[in-house]
């Protein structure tokens, strides 16, 4: 059940949990932004070490490490990809600004995952599903979205017990080559996806027995407010934003393979 | 005064080759505790539909005769219309809780209505002390037991304060202590606030003792309808299948030996022991 453990989500509290989405997230567009107009290193690296203090902040370093882990496969790909290609383009040399430029390439996409991580793993589907209602996205889909959540390790569950249910029968789900293990689970996915039915349809008589669609203008027991730390951060990505622009305008920036 | 009211009502389901429920006339008046018991498949499952208008807007089908539910006729009165007066609570708790906390899942149906929050939060919390689950609001609901997850059910209903509150098999995926809680919380309901009740529930032994009224179904008809003490006296009743209180049976048995309890039938262990017990100091 390991695959569903990390889509179990439980509450933390910690300053950059409680911060507002909606900036959480245009931050990470911010920051987004910048690694695309910079494809010197220095700049990459610094931003690939913005998001550090915000990890320790909310206690989830295990958790990012083995984000990163998982790219670090991608990363290495697109490393090798682009030295392959200068080394091929430049006529068989191997030059240090090469090196320099294809680690850039690749802090860059690390840059752009470490961000992305650290957004989803501060905040909370309950939060997000708040923000999408707040920011006027039809609370259906809203809905959608949380109720999907909630049913995840519901229905890992039952696909774990109709598993076992079949396995009790004879089934042998590790048995035979690629395609006769994918065709095993068939037996599996069938009573899943009709128990699913059933389900929502259960959900739905008790959505409409709790006045479901009653009005149009629905409220919300929890509101989303801007907080101190929510400004402070609004400011972090305007500053992180003037500068980048304002270097990539004005200051050449140096490349390390400069100095060496 | 009688705030459900069916009269000769017949309902086919679509594609149903026989109607689940047979001409139903039933009357249920404000503050009572009614138990409708009976074999599965008797229709208790679709009468309950019928209460808060799920059946004829959510379900299809042919719906014959007349039904008023807290003065309001269901065929006139979408769902969530009724859904102010009527709270129904279904089998499973685990499919009618949608929301990511469970103080969440009890406020879905006030949000749905359009309540100003500070008043939500108020109802919300009220209802959470009520079933006793106000500890747990920030928990998920998928965290919690079966019994703790009914509850959540029975407060989010609570939450919009009904007139009527109709439970359909509330127990039936719960251990007996759960069950248990479960009715004494139902029970507090209806004699604290006054709250209608309508439980649908297999197991008489916990829930007759509660009960002013009862109704017993057999293949979509009503059979017997009135007074527990005298219903669940008769041996008609034990041949259709109801789980008569055991209490009720060894008293009948024990009449039938001669032995002299009194004229209350009881309903439940503690009555039957009490019976007992004045019949051995009067000896």
């Amino acid at each position: 059940m390991s695959v569903f453990d990390g889509l179990k989500f439980r509450r933390v509290y910690s300053p950059i949990h409680n911060l507002d989405p909606r900036i959480k997230f245009v931050y990470v567009c911010a920051v987004f932004v910048v690694a695309i107009i910079f494809s010197e290193i220095l700049p990459l690296i610094a931003l690939f070490l913005m998001p550090i203090p915000f990890v320790l902040l909310a206690g989830v370093q295990k958790e990012w490490l083995r984000s990163l882990r998982g790219a670090a496969f991608l990363a290495g790909f697109i490393f090798i990809v682009n030295i392959a290609s200068n080394f091929f383009t430049s006529g068989y040399v191997l030059t240090a600004g090469a090196v320099e430029t294809s680690a850039a390439m690749t802090l860059r996409f690390v840059v752009l995952v470490e961000s992305f991580s650290v957004f989803f793993l501060t905040t909370s589907p309950d939060h997000l599903g708040l923000a999408l209602e707040q920011t006027r996205v039809p609370y259906e889909f809203a809905f959608a979205f949380t109720t999907a959540v909630r049913f995840v390790p519901v229905l890992a569950e039952e696909a774990q017990t109709i598993m076992d249910a079949q396995k009790a029968r004879g089934l042998e789900l590790e048995k035979g080559g690629f395609l006769k293990r994918i065709r095993n689970y068939v037996p599996v996915l069938i009573p899943l996806i009709v128990s699913a039915i059933r389900r929502s349809l259960e959900l739905a008589e008790a959505m409409e027995s709790r006045a479901w669609g009653a009005t149009k203008k629905r409220t919300n027991l929890y509101a989303l407010k801007l907080h101190r730390g929510d400004f402070a951060l609004l400011a972090i990505t305007i500053g992180v934003l003037v500068v980048a622009i304002y270097v990539r305008l004005y200051v050449p920036v140096p490349a390390i393979s400069q100095f060496l | 005064m009688a705030v459900i009211e069916t009269k000769n009502l017949t309902y086919t389901y679509p594609g149903g080759t026989k109607p689940s429920i047979n001409s139903v006339s039933i009357k249920v008046e404000k503050g009572e505790f009614v138990l409708i018991t009976g074999p599965s498949g008797c229709g208790k499952t679709t009468l309950c539909r019928c209460f808060n208008g799920l059946i004829p807007h959510f379900y299809q089908g042919e719906l014959k005769g007349e039904i008023t539910v807290a003065d309001m006729d269901t065929a006139t009165h979408e769902t969530h219309a009724m859904a102010k007066s009527v709270g129904l609570v279904f089998q499973n708790p685990e499919n009618q809780l949608f929301a990511l906390s469970i103080e969440k899942d009890v406020a879905f149906g006030l949000e749905n209505l359009g309540m100003p929050r500070e008043e939500m939060r108020e109802r919300v919390d009220w209802a959470l002390k009520l079933t006793d689950i106000y500890d747990l609001r920030e928990r998920s609901p998928h965290e919690v037991s079966g019994g703790q997850q009914q509850r959540v059910a029975i407060a989010a209903v609570l939450a919009m304060q009904p007139e009527i509150i109709v439970l359909d098999e509330p127990t039936s995926f719960l251990d007996p202590l759960s069950a248990e809680k479960i009715f004494e919380v139902i029970h507090e309901l209806n004699k604290k606030l006054g709250i209608t009740v309508v439980l649908v529930e297999h197991r008489l032994d916990l829930t007759a003792k509660y009960a002013d009224h009862i109704i017993i179904m057999d293949e979509g008809k009503v059979c017997f309808d009135g007074n527990p003490r005298e219903i669940l006296s008769t041996e008609e009743t034990r041949l259709i299948g109801v789980g008569i209180p055991k209490a009720t049976l060894l008293y009948h048995i024990l009449q039938k030996e001669g032995v002299k309890l009194g004229d209350v039938t009881p309903l439940s262990s503690e009555e039957l022991a009490k019976l007992l017990q004045e019949a051995f100091e009067t000896k």
